[in-house]
C-alpha cells in the first residue's frame, strides 16, 4: 500500500459514522538517516471533518501568516483531529475504520504523541 | 573593494538579465498601441518580481530547498505534478520564444533567415549549458545586456515631448481608439512579462548552485532591489521609444526589426549594433535561463541530481532533459512559426501559471520548520498578500481577455 492509496478515504468510527476524510499521515523518523531519507513509520492519520483538500501544513504548527491562505485553510479543516495509528482498526480501499474509543487528538505537532 | 565589485556586477547582471525577449516584443508592442499608457505595468509588475525574487532567494538560502523540492514536499505528489505539467509547458514555450529572439537578433546582423540561425542558436545553448560555469554565463550575458541601455539613450536622442509622454504615463483608463478589453489585455501581458516564473526558478536554484548562505541575502536582497527596477526602466526606454517613433507613424510591431528601428532612427548604425548585441546577450542569455529552469523543474521534482555544480555525468537525466528541451523548442520553431507570436503567448501564458509557483514560495516563507526565524515580517506578508491578489487576478482574466480580444488584434 502507498501512501496515494490512503489519502481521500473515508473514516468512520466503530459504529460506522463517518467522521470525516483522511487528508495526511503523520509520520515519525524511526531509524538512522540514510543516502536519501531516514526510515520512518507511520505514527498517525489525521482526519478532516469538512474537507478533503490539502492542509498545505498549516495544521502542524500555530501558523497564521500569511492570513489570507492560513485563514481559509484554517476554516476549511475546522475541527481537524489527529487518531494514533494504534487506534486504526480497518484499512480497507477508500474506507478507514476506527477502533471503539478512539481519541480525537490535537494535530499540532508538539502535542502529537511522541512514544509508540 | 571586493565586496563592492561583486555587488556592482551582481547589480549589473540583474539590470541585463532583467530584459527578455518577452519584455523587448511586449514593450514595443505595447509602446506603439499605448505609448507609455502602460507604463504603471512595468512599475507594478518590477514591485512583484523583486519581492517574489528576494522571498524564494531567502528560502533557497535557509531552508537549502529550490522551488520545485518545496512544491512536490508541500502539495503532494499529484497536485504537484499538476504544477510540474504547466509550469513546465509555459517554461518551454518561453524557451522556444527565447531561442526564436536569438535567430531573430543573429538574422537582424546577418540578413541570414533565422530558420537557418535556430538550430545554430540551440547549439550555442547547449554547449554553453553543459561547459560553461554558472557564474560566467550570468556575468557575460548580463553585462552584454547592458549594451540595450542604447535604447535609454535613443529616447533622448529622439528628443521627444516629455509633457506628451509624462501625459500618457499619467493618463487614466484606456485611450479612446482601443477598446477596453484590449488595454487590459496588454496589461496582463506586460505583467507576464515582467514576472516570468523561469526567473524565479532560475533565481532559487542559482542560489542552491552558488551555496548562499543566510550571509549572501544582503548582497542578494541589494542585486535585486536596485537591479530588477533599473531593468524595468530599460523596458519603459524600449516601450517609450516605441510611442515616440511607431506610434505616430501607426506601425504595429510585428518583428523584432521594428522593435529597433527607433533606435536606428535616433543613433543611426552604430546605435543599432548596440541594440542588436544588447538583444542577442539579453535573448541568449534568457534561453539559458530557461533551459536550465527547464532541468531544474522536472530535476527537483523527481528527486533526480541536479545542478550545474555537478559534473554532466553526475546529473545525466538533468542534463539529458535540457537536450530534449532544446530539440523540442527548435522542433517547434522549425514549423514556421513567428517566435514573435510565441513570445506574445508566451507572456500571457506565464501570467497565468504565475500563481502555481508564487503561492507555494509564500506559503514556506511564512513556516517556521523551514525558515526558522527568517519567515515573512508583517511588511512582507502585507505586499505578498497584495501581490498573492494581483497575481490571481492576473492569471484568471488574461485566457477570457486573450479569448475576447483574439490575442490582442
Amino acid at each position: 500500500m502507498i501512501l496515494s492509496d490512503l489519502l481521500g478515504s473515508d473514516v468512520v468510527d466503530a459504529h460506522g459514522r463517518r467522521l470525516g476524510a483522511l487528508v495526511d499521515v503523520r509520520l515519525e523518523v524511526s531509524g538512522r538517516p540514510r543516502q536519501l531519507l531516514a526510515d520512518t513509520v507511520v505514527v498517525g492519520i489525521l482526519v478532516s471533518p469538512r474537507s478533503r483538500f490539502s492542509t498545505w501544513g498549516f495544521e502542524r504548527r500555530d501558523e497564521h501568516a500569511p492570513a489570507i491562505v492560513a485563514r481559509p485553510q484554517r476554516w476549511l479543516h475546522r475541527g481537524m483531529f489527529l487518531v494514533d495509528w494504534r487506534d486504526v482498526a480497518v484499512v480497507d480501499e477508500g474506507r478507514v475504520t476506527l477502533r471503539d474509543g478512539a481519541e480525537h487528538l490535537d494535530p499540532s505537532l508538539r502535542e502529537a504523541p511522541r512514544s509508540h | 573593494m571586493k565586496r563592492l565589485f561583486s555587488v556592482a556586477l551582481g547589480i549589473l547582471t540583474a539590470i541585463g538579465g532583467f530584459v527578455d525577449i518577452g519584455d523587448l516584443v511586449t514593450n514595443a508592442v505595447v509602446g506603439s498601441r499605448f505609448g507609455l499608457g502602460l507604463a504603471w505595468v512595468v512599475l507594478v509588475g518590477v514591485v512583484g518580481i523583486c519581492v517574489f525574487a528576494q522571498m524564494s532567494g531567502r528560502v533557497a538560502a535557509v531552508s537549502g530547498r529550490a522551488t520545485f523540492e518545496i512544491i512536490r514536499e508541500r502539495l503532494g505528489p499529484r497536485a504537484g505534478l499538476a504544477n510540474l505539467g504547466a509550469s513546465f509547458l509555459i517554461n518551454l514555450l518561453t524557451l522556444t520564444a527565447e531561442i526564436g529572439g536569438v535567430a531573430l537578433a543573429l538574422q537582424l546582423a546577418t540578413s541570414v533567415d533565422p530558420l537557418l540561425w535556430m538550430p545554430v542558436a540551440a547549439f550555442g545553448v547547449w554547449i554553453a549549458v553543459w561547459r560553461a560555469r554558472f557564474r560566467l554565463l550570468e556575468n557575460v550575458t548580463g553585462l552584454l545586456g547592458l549594451t540595450l541601455i542604447v535604447f535609454a539613450v535613443a529616447l533622448f536622442m529622439l528628443a521627444p515631448d516629455w509633457n506628451a509622454l509624462a501625459g500618457q504615463a499619467l493618463q487614466r483608463g484606456t485611450p479612446q481608439d482601443e477598446p477596453v478589453a484590449t488595454y487590459w489585455f496588454f496589461a496582463v501581458a506586460l505583467f507576464g512579462a515582467a514576472m516570468t516564473p523561469y526567473e524565479v526558478f532560475f533565481f532559487s536554484s542559482g542560489a542552491i548552485e552558488e551555496r548562499w548562505t543566510e550571509k549572501d541575502l544582503a548582497t542578494s536582497r541589494l542585486n535585486v532591489l536596485v537591479g530588477f527596477p533599473l531593468g524595468g526602466l530599460l523596458s519603459i526606454a524600449i516601450a517609450g521609444c516605441a510611442a515616440v517613433v511607431l506610434l505616430p507613424a501607426s506601425i504595429d510591431v510585428t518583428s523584432l526589426s521594428q522593435v529597433v528601428l527607433p533606435v536606428a532612427d535616433a543613433g543611426g548604425k552604430v546605435a543599432l549594433a548596440f541594440a542588436i548585441v544588447g538583444i542577442l546577450a539579453a535573448t541568449f542569455g534568457a534561453a539559458l535561463e530557461t533551459t536550465l529552469s527547464s532541468g531544474y523543474t522536472l530535476a527537483q521534482y523527481f528527486g533526480w541530481s541536479w545542478g550545474k555544480f555537478r559534473r554532466p555525468a553526475k546529473a545525466a537525466r538533468f542534463h539529458l532533459s535540457m537536450i530534449i528541451c532544446l530539440f523540442v523548442a527548435v522542433a517547434i520553431l522549425a514549423t514556421g512559426v513567428d517566435p514573435i507570436v510565441v513570445t506574445e503567448f508566451s507572456v500571457v501564458f506565464s501570467a497565468v501559471a504565475l500563481p502555481l509557483t508564487y503561492l507555494p514560495i509564500l506559503i514556506i516563507a511564512n513556516d517556521r520548520e523551514y525558515m526558522g526565524d527568517r519567515v515573512n515580517g508583517r511588511g512582507m506578508n502585507a505586499i505578498g498578500t497584495v501581490y498573492l491578489v494581483i497575481i490571481l487576478i492576473a492569471a484568471i482574466a488574461a485566457i477570457p481577455l486573450l479569448i475576447i480580444t483574439g490575442g490582442g488584434a
